[in-house]
């Protein structure tokens, strides 16, 4: 195993070059370069100004001594200042944004995960009863229904026609003055709607996942023995059904994890929350290269980490399976 | 089955409690009268909060919150002194313009006077020291200014004492005491504190000329991004404005508190008005009406609204809200290749040239083409259609132009003038070009994919079916769209069509300087041609995109440049107008308006009149009616 493991991390070092290669050089030619929202903006802006902007910032070089440059300081742990934000991507990334996203991300990865499990348990073992039909149905409905629509219309109910709940955002401005327990309750407050919006895809998915694997696995020859010794119901389950229905589960967790890191760019637009998604997009489009990069060489580390993380799971719930 | 009833339960009651805490969790107050405070929803926010760099119409707003300049206008356009005793004219002899025997321009002075009572929120008393160091920040060679457009043209400022200085311009700068950098000081409200810059300006410089190879990062990092911009240390945010920085979350909102000591005071107590404003950004427009509506939001931008319809606005606030239209002072419009004239040559754009683009009869048969009047109505609720590069209300605008109509007759009669008809009766115009080749009138569009843009992508594909012209429409992101790579690339058929965006048209700021400055070819006192065309010559410098060359609107536009007399320049523009508006080197669709909201007893938060329209003109006027705040718009 410690040689399997070994052996996927080294292999990771190239990858990440390679990555970083491609993507630098897509952000760099692609059109467009932070100047140009300036000569829009300005009516005084002339040629000249840009000449002399494109200058300053270095964007006159090509890109591969630009990505030279860039990749000598990174090995180093510099990725160079927001051009945006005026901080150090990094900061930015890992300061601003990536709590946020791991707060909303990660919050709605377990409450998909709290929830879809027992229901899919649920609905195995009480196959084609009204709760199971009804769960079916909202599954489908949640894989059905875009997220960004489901967000909007969680707003429109919870926020503009009952008042319960904000519309979107991280808190109240302010609302820290008011003390813990108010600062608290309003960021939960805020969390709801996103959480709610976000985890509904998943929640729906891994029901279903988790439903089929465990009606594969409760007739088992082993279940019906774990029965005939007298083992209590409850023990059967958790004990012998859940641990082997669970693994095409671990699977889609693993798949997931990433998407952690990386945000939700339509979840966090229309409930206005800065996390990674927004940050990846916006750096995009305003050619803060700084920023993008940090942000994307950070989520494919997470994608190589999270397929060998898989690959351990595996190992870890299953003793069949062997690296060796 | 055996039953796991309980155990499931117990999850499921678990969760629902979770739920239960959030819907039931106090609401928090968020603002209005009685916080006697404003919240404001926004969809754009600044990337920070440095005088001298930056764009967007946000950045304005925000600043105008911190700042005040050396003037600025008022709700009718009337430019009022700001931090300056008085705006200078010829008439209270603080400008002075100097010629040469031969009529041959010298030099130009204009005298300001700082007002005694003028401090920076942190106490510290403004002065000329200011001014002298906010000119040599706008002129270092390694900030990264927007422009220098105006800057450049000073040849020094004379410092007199602690309040009085006089600017003295080398070239002619009619637009001297106009807001937005047109003084030649800082691009957003014209003074900085020195005491607080200073430091870091010099630090910064240091450390970047000592590392040359590192010195945009430097200064991106330590100069951009230093404390008075980002707000991470509210103390050193230091402003002239009606307000005091407060605090600033990053993508969430930026709070400011009422300065007492602000020299422009609205009538009645100051308790009357608001005291705390919060600007909360809301980058998704639906997110943000449903806060509005929900109460969290007072009022929302110039921005944030635009193209929405502003009746059904009305209709969903239910009358808590005023629903104001504003014309926005930008002109939407199609913009032609002309890449395709002759003068161009092999290096012009084909494809333009084929579909006769560079005719005016080509873009007169468009024109008449569209029903402008059911465009406007469907893309853009409110709008009004244009027929010039200038918007109503301006002093410029010419009313006596030719009122384009929708007219297919007249568009197809002149399509069949110029060669074009449909031989093989697809219903798509074809015609044989001089070198023998059939080509069909396929029409490249290319804009963003702003809804409202989209929208009438569809509608003009209709329109010209109708008179026998294909329109192939296309979208690019905007960063995309205006990069340099593409839109100044229009000679070599990057886009060799049409390229639709809008441009200003003047309100209040000055027109000869605005969207004319894209239409003007050639400057008549350098030895370069057309040094304002984009093309591979001159490295794709310039910013006549489209590539329209007229003599006698280039002369026009040099003179409107260097006119003081704003009634005769007025007359300039207006002739300006008439040439365009035969030529057509673009088509203008239509004025576009901007909607704002506010709640009904909000007092004096109205739109101004510069080119952005901007509320935030007048902070420190504003108030609840229900506090004691008088209207006094």
């Amino acid at each position: 195993m410690l040689a399997f493991l070994m052996r996927r991390l080294l292999l990771a070092i190239p990858t990440l070059f390679l990555i970083s290669v491609v993507v630098y050089a897509l952000l760099a030619l692609k059109p467009g370069d932070p100047i140009d929202e300036l000569r829009f903006g300005n009516p005084g802006f002339t040629h000249a100004d840009y000449e002399r902007l494109i200058k300053l910032y270095g964007l006159d070089k090509p890109w591969y001594i630009r990505y030279w440059y860039w990749l000598s300081r990174a090995v180093r742990g510099d990725f160079g200042p927001s051009r945006r934000y005026g901080m150090p991507a990094a900061e930015f990334v890992f300061r601003q944004r990536m709590p946020n996203t791991l707060l909303l991300s990660g919050l709605s990865l377990l409450v998909a995960f709290a929830v879809a499990v027992p229901a899919g348990v649920w609905c195995a073992l009480r196959r084609h009863s009204f709760v199971d039909y009804a769960v079916t149905t909202l599954n489908f409905v949640g894989i059905s229904v875009p997220v960004f629509w489901l967000g909007i219309l969680l707003i429109y109910v919870f926020s503009v026609r009952l008042g319960w709940l904000p519309a979107g955002s991280l808190g109240t401005p302010g609302v820290a003055e008011q003390g813990l327990g108010a600062y608290v309750v309003d960021r939960l407050r805020h969390l709801v709607l996103p959480v709610l919006a976000l985890s509904s895809i998943q929640m729906a998915t891994w029901t279903r996942f988790m439903r089929s694997s465990m009606l594969e696995v409760i007739h088992d020859e082993y279940i019906r023995t774990a029965r005939a010794k007298g083992l209590p119901e409850r023990a059967v389950v958790l004990k012998h059904a859940l641990r082997n229905a669970i693994l095409p589960i671990i699977t889609l967790v693993a798949l997931a994890i990433p998407g952690v890191f990386s945000g939700a760019v339509l979840t966090e637009t229309v409930f206005n929350w800065p996390g990674m998604g927004r940050a990846i997009y916006d750096a995009i489009l305003a050619n803060d290269f700084n920023v993008a990069m940090v942000a994307l060489m950070f989520i494919s580390l997470w994608i190589i980490l999270c397929n060998i993380l898989a690959d351990v799971a595996y190992a870890l719930a299953d003793p069949r399976i062997r690296y060796d | 089955m055996p039953s796991l009833g309980p155990w499931f339960l117990r999850a499921f009651r678990g969760l629902a409690f979770l739920g239960l805490l959030g819907v039931w969790g106090w609401n928090s107050v968020f603002g209005g009268p009685a916080l006697n405070n404003l919240v404001i929803g926004a969809t754009q926010e600044p990337d920070q909060l440095n005088p001298w760099e930056g764009a967007a119409d946000t950045k304005e707003n925000i600043l105008a919150l911190l700042f005040i300049g050396l003037t600025y206008f008022d709700v009718h356009g009337n430019l009022l002194p700001g931090l300056a005793t008085e705006v200078p004219t010829f008439a209270n002899g603080r400008l002075r313009v100097f010629y040469d025997e031969q009529g041959r321009f010298l030099r130009q002075e204009v005298d300001w006077t700082l007002r005694e009572d003028a401090y920076w929120s942190d106490g510290t008393p403004i002065t000329t020291a200011d001014v002298l160091f906010t000119f040599e920040v706008q002129n270092h060679p390694l900030i990264p200014v927007t422009f220098r457009t105006f800057s450049n043209k000073i040849q020094e400022i004379i410092v007199k004492d602690a309040k009085n200085f006089t600017i003295v311009y080398k070239e002619p700068n009619p637009f001297y005491a106009n807001p937005s950098g047109r003084i030649g000081l800082a691009r957003f409200y014209d003074i900085a504190p020195k005491h607080i810059w200073e430091p870091i300006f010099r630090e910064a410089i240091r450390e970047a000329e000592a590392q040359p190879e590192k010195a945009a990062e430097i200064i991106t990092a330590k100069f951009l991004g230093a404390d008075p911009a980002t707000g991470r240390d509210p103390t050193k945010v230091v402003g002239s404005g009606p307000f005091k920085f407060a605090e600033w979350v990053k993508n969430q909102y930026l709070r400011v508190v009422r300065r007492p000591d602000f020299f422009l005071r609205p009538p009645g107590p100051m308790e009357n008005y608001v005291q705390e404003v919060i600007v909360r950004f809301i980058i998704h427009e639906p997110t943000l009406l449903a806060a509005l509506f929900a109460g969290e939001l007072d009022a929302t931008d110039d921005i944030a609204l635009s193209g929405y319809d502003p009746t059904i606005l009305a209709a969903q606030g239910g009358g808590m809200f005023r629903v104001e239209v504003i014309p926005s002072g930008f002109i939407e419009m199609l913009n032609f290749n002309h890449f395709g004239h002759p003068r161009y040559g092999e290096e012009g754009c084909a494809l333009a040239r084929d579909l006769l683009l560079h005719d005016v009869r080509t873009r007169q048969a468009i024109i008449l083409a569209i029903d402008r009047e059911a465009l406007a109505a469907a893309v853009f609720p409110g709008a009004i259609v244009s027929n010039s590069f200038v918007v109503r209300g301006d002093v410029g605008y010419n009313p006596d132009l030719i009122q384009w109509p929708y007219d297919p007759e007249r568009a197809r009669a002149l399509l069949a003038e110029l060669g074009w008809k449909d031989t093989d009766g697809n219903g798509i115009l074809d015609r044989i070009t001089p070198d023998g080749r059939k080509v069909e009138f396929r029409l490249p569009h290319v804009t963003t994919p702003a809804p409202f843009r989209v929208r009438t992508q569809e509608l003009l594909v209709e329109y010209l079916a109708e008179v026998g012209i294909k329109l192939e429409p296309t979208n690019l992101p905007a960063a995309v769209l205006f990069s340099t790579e593409f839109i100044n690339r229009g000679s070599l058929c990057t886009w060799p069509g049409i390229i639709e965006y809008a441009a200003g048209g003047g309100i209040g700021e000055v027109p000869a300087d605005e969207i004319s400055g894209e239409l003007w070819a050639d400057d008549p006192t350098t030895p370069e041609p057309l040094d304002n065309v984009p093309r591979r010559a001159n490295a794709f410098a310039g910013s006549n995109v489209r590539g329209w060359v007229h003599e006698e609107y280039d002369r026009l536009h040099f003179a409107a440049l260097n006119e003081f007399d704003l009634a005769k320049r007025a007359e300039i523009i207006k002739k300006m107008q008439v040439i365009v508006n035969w030529e057509l080197p673009f088509i203008p669709l239509y004025e576009r308006v901007e909607i704002m909201m506010s709640k009904v007893g909000l007092a004096n938060y109205l739109a101004g009149a510069a080119i952005t329209r901007t509320p935030f003109w007048n902070a420190w006027m504003w108030g609840w009616v229900e506090r004691g705040a008088v209207r006094v718009y």
